[in-house]
């Protein structure tokens, strides 16, 4: 009994002086904005250890291959797809493996922290190093390709309105129930494609790596033992990150806490004006600065001169709740969102002491107007903070850009788009809200590596005056995944949840009827024409079997079909115009349509 | 290294797989992801469901159809779940028709039935009229008049009907499908 107390005591007093000069340094630095460049040179670290582990990987996977090639019949020799490819790379690939496996030995006494070791080790022979730097390129080529997909997508269902590019010119066909059926296999392949690899469903699950970062989540494929070396290290890089992160993280994440709380709620004391105003402003930077250093964030802001300084809306692609501790470590915005309980409460009480945020209840979330309204009284208050919203309405995993909720546009206000991307290699910021709480969420941020995160400002956008609320929604969704290179998806994010309405399906076939009224079938025509009469012909009436089959005189001159397109008649009429033009055009069809 | 290594295929199972379609390792450890990430409550099977929460294969207007062909392939004692096994084994219909023609199961006849199942809605073989007119309602929705979908109906089963029974066979369904090109229409591009 008596020992342990010792032992605690002595623990403490070895491990309590570092630490607490750890976070004061991390809390001065962070009051006045001020960088030592720690953090860069740890996750350049970060990077060089990573990459070893990739090479590790696929030496390891190659020695593999080659064995079971060996030993298995020659017949698996056309199996494996890799050896017939190009010889130059698996030619590569050998003298890496032997070279690396010529390493061995020495590496025994290999040291996680020691970044020297690895310059030593990659450094000392430079054919190694060149070979190395050859193959991590291919290598990434190859690994890009590979997290594209399982197939390469050839038929897919579109959500645009766009219908003028996607239905083909009038078709004649035998007849439409067949063409319908051909058709059908279309949408199957399409079914199909989407079952093995999908736009959206992607989106809502931790994006997949090409090399394994020493944490669990991000990759399926590396999950199988490897070799000794990488456990040893996967092992010591546990140990860091719980055991000396973690505690320092949290002690810091605490203070920010602690500082924000207390800070605003005294700045809730000055009454409101410019004074308050400034407090405010730099109260919320060094709370945001600290906090942010709880994560180890590391975040590149660019293009500065495009950042909101008063009134106005900046619009933000969604992946975690910590944007906003990333967006607010560079400037101070006005929140808005939905009440919460227990400490996301607290905290945003406390914001809200200081300056106003926009906070609404979950039964209030349905009734849109009534925070449409809130948003606008915000956005003409000229002494406000430029607010911050996520239109997504749901975190993404930062992949692609998903359709914007068109209620902020609409208020006319000045769009400011921000672009965020965070790179995942060092922890993956993505929030599954539907698989893991907030608290754990946070838990597995402190434990990851670093959060790097790129935020582009983005040149302030109009409505334009013929525009829509959701083009612009769109047009501002275009260029922020453009600037953050994220996929622009159409799709709601709200399909995380929700099942699809019934309403997009209707579209569908909209559309499908559409394109089934352009095949114009000569004989269904026909038949409705000759209801009355007894002439029953299993051939279509123009007599010829199939498109190809067509004389070109019936095709019709691109000059009518334009003119159809333009004045945008019905489609029965447009029809009907057509087979007038047959019926000029084609004897057979003349003589019987006017019989 | 963590509890997930359960998750992964045996080396067995790869080969048995691999012996059975023409998917290489790679192929059938990516669809084993995709399958496990389908499958959401982690049963190990796939049900209904677990594809229409694909939102992209449920607004497709043949999506619903597209699953029950799927499932009436797989296994025809009704079970409606599907493993790792028999959702390769589907997929493998789609795999491009390659020279060397070692797979048994996606030839021009595989595809074509997975379309033919599609319609027999019933399961007893034949596409009748009845069938036919509620495919292709659903892939127009409203927007025909029923007095136009009973004449295309008609037309179409005519048309193909060789023996006149009044219903579609699986022949007959093959024989009016001979121009198109279902060879590229229903092959899916599998990435190596």
């Amino acid at each position: 009994m008596l020992g342990a107390e010792h032992l605690l005591l002595l623990f403490s007093t070895v491990a309590i002086p570092p630490v607490a000069c750890t976070v004061l340094l991390c809390i001065i630095l962070a009051t006045f904005g001020k960088s030592l460049g720690l953090r860069q040179i740890y996750v350049d670290t970060l990077i060089c250890i990573f990459e070893w582990g990739a090479r590790q990987i696929k030496t390891t996977e190659k020695i593999k291959r080659k064995e079971s090639t060996i030993y298995a019949q020659p017949s698996s020799f056309f199996i494996g797809d890799h050896i017939s490819t190009d010889s130059v790379e698996s030619d590569c690939e050998n003298v890496e493996s032997d070279a690396d496996s010529g390493e061995d030995l020495p590496s025994v006494e290999f040291d996680l922290n020691d970044e020297s070791f690895m310059k030593r080790k990659f450094g000392s022979t430079t054919s190694l190093a060149s070979i190395g730097s050859v193959c991590s390129i291919r290598s990434r080529k190859m690994s890009e390709s590979s997290t594209l997909g399982i197939i390469k997508r050839e038929t897919q269902i579109h959500l645009d309105d766009d219908l003028d590019d996607e239905i083909p010119d009038e078709v004649f066909v035998k007849s439409r129930g067949w063409a319908a059926i051909r058709d059908s296999v279309d949408f199957v392949k399409a079914g199909l494609e989407a079952i093995i690899e999908d736009e959206v469903t992607s989106r809502f699950e931790a994006e997949q790596l090409m090399s394994w970062n020493m944490l669990t989540r991000t990759s399926i494929q590396f999950y199988q033992f490897v070799n000794w070396k990488l456990s040893a290290l996967w092992i010591i890089g546990f140990i860091f990150r719980y055991c000396i992160m973690l505690p320092l993280r949290f002690t810091i994440f605490i203070i920010g806490l602690v500082f924000l709380v207390s800070s605003t709620a005294l700045i809730g004391l000055v009454p409101s004006g410019s004074l308050k105003k400034k407090l405010n402003y730099s109260c919320m930077l060094i709370c945001y600065r600290i906090l942010s250093r709880s994560l180890t964030a590391v975040v590149y802001f660019h293009d500065e001169q495009y950042k909101a300084t008063s009134k106005g809306i900046c619009v933000a692609n969604h992946t975690s709740p910590i944007d906003a501790l990333i967006l607010s470590v560079d400037n101070v915005y006005a929140l808005i969102g939905q009440k919460h309980q227990g400490l996301l409460g607290v905290i945003q009480r406390a914001l809200s002491r200081a300056s106003s945020h926009i906070w609404f209840e979950r039964s209030e979330a349905k009734d849109r107007l009534v925070v449409a309204q809130k948003l606008k009284e915000h956005c003409t208050d000229p002494d406000k903070l430029p607010i911050l919203i996520f239109p997504e309405g749901t975190c993404i995993n930062n992949t692609s850009v998903m359709m914007f909720k068109k209620g902020s546009f609409e208020i006319g206000a000045t769009i400011y788009p921000i672009a965020m991307k965070y790179d995942s290699r060092f922890g993956d910021a993505f929030w599954n809200s539907s698989e893991q709480s907030w608290f754990g969420y946070i838990m597995r941020m402190m434990t990851s590596w670093a959060i790097i995160c790129n935020v582009w400002y983005l040149p302030p956008m109009t409505r334009e005056p013929n525009e829509d609320a959701v083009d612009f929604a769109n047009r501002v969704k275009k260029t922020i995944a453009n600037k953050g290179g994220l996929v622009d998806l159409e799709w709601d994010g709200g399909l995380k949840r929700a099942k699809v309405p019934p309403k997009m399906i209707a579209k569908q076939q909209e559309r499908y009827a559409n394109r089934l009224n352009r095949y114009t079938s000569l004989s269904d025509n026909l038949r409705q024409d000759e209801d009355g009469d007894e002439v029953i012909d299993d051939k279509p009436v123009s007599g010829y079997n199939s498109l190809e089959d067509l004389p070109e005189d019936v095709c019709i001159d691109e000059e009518d079909e334009d003119d159809t397109f333009q004045d945008d008649t019905p489609i029965d009429e447009t029809i009907r115009k057509l087979s007038v033009n047959e019926d000029v055009r084609n004897p057979i069809t003349a003589a019987s349509s006017s019989a | 290294m963590g509890n997930s290594s359960t998750l992964m295929l045996r080396d067995e199972e790869i080969e048995e797989i691999m012996s059975e379609t023409e998917f290489n390792r790679n192929q059938i450890v990516r669809l084993y992801s995709r399958f496990l990430s389908l499958d959401k409550k982690g049963q190990g099977y796939l049900a209904r469901d677990d594809f229409l929460n694909v939102p992209e294969l449920a607004v497709n207007p043949l999506g619903d159809r597209i699953v029950d062909a799927f499932f009436t392939l797989a296994n025809d004692n009704e079970e409606q779940q599907l493993n790792f096994r028999q959702f390769v084994k589907i997929l493998a219909h789609f795999q491009p028709i390659s020279r060397s023609k070692r797979n048994v199961l996606n030839s021009r006849k595989d595809k074509l039935l997975f379309a033919f199942k599609m319609y027999d809605l019933n399961k007893n073989d034949y596409i009748t009229r009845e069938e036919f007119k509620v495919i292709l309602n659903s892939m127009v929705g409203a927007n025909i008049t029923s007095d136009q979908l009973d004449k295309i109906a008609d037309r179409t089963i005519e048309e193909a009907d060789a023996d006149r029974d009044g219903k579609i066979s699986f022949d007959e369904f093959c024989r009016a499908m001979e121009k198109t090109d279902i060879e590229e229409k229903m092959s899916i591009r599998f990435l190596n």
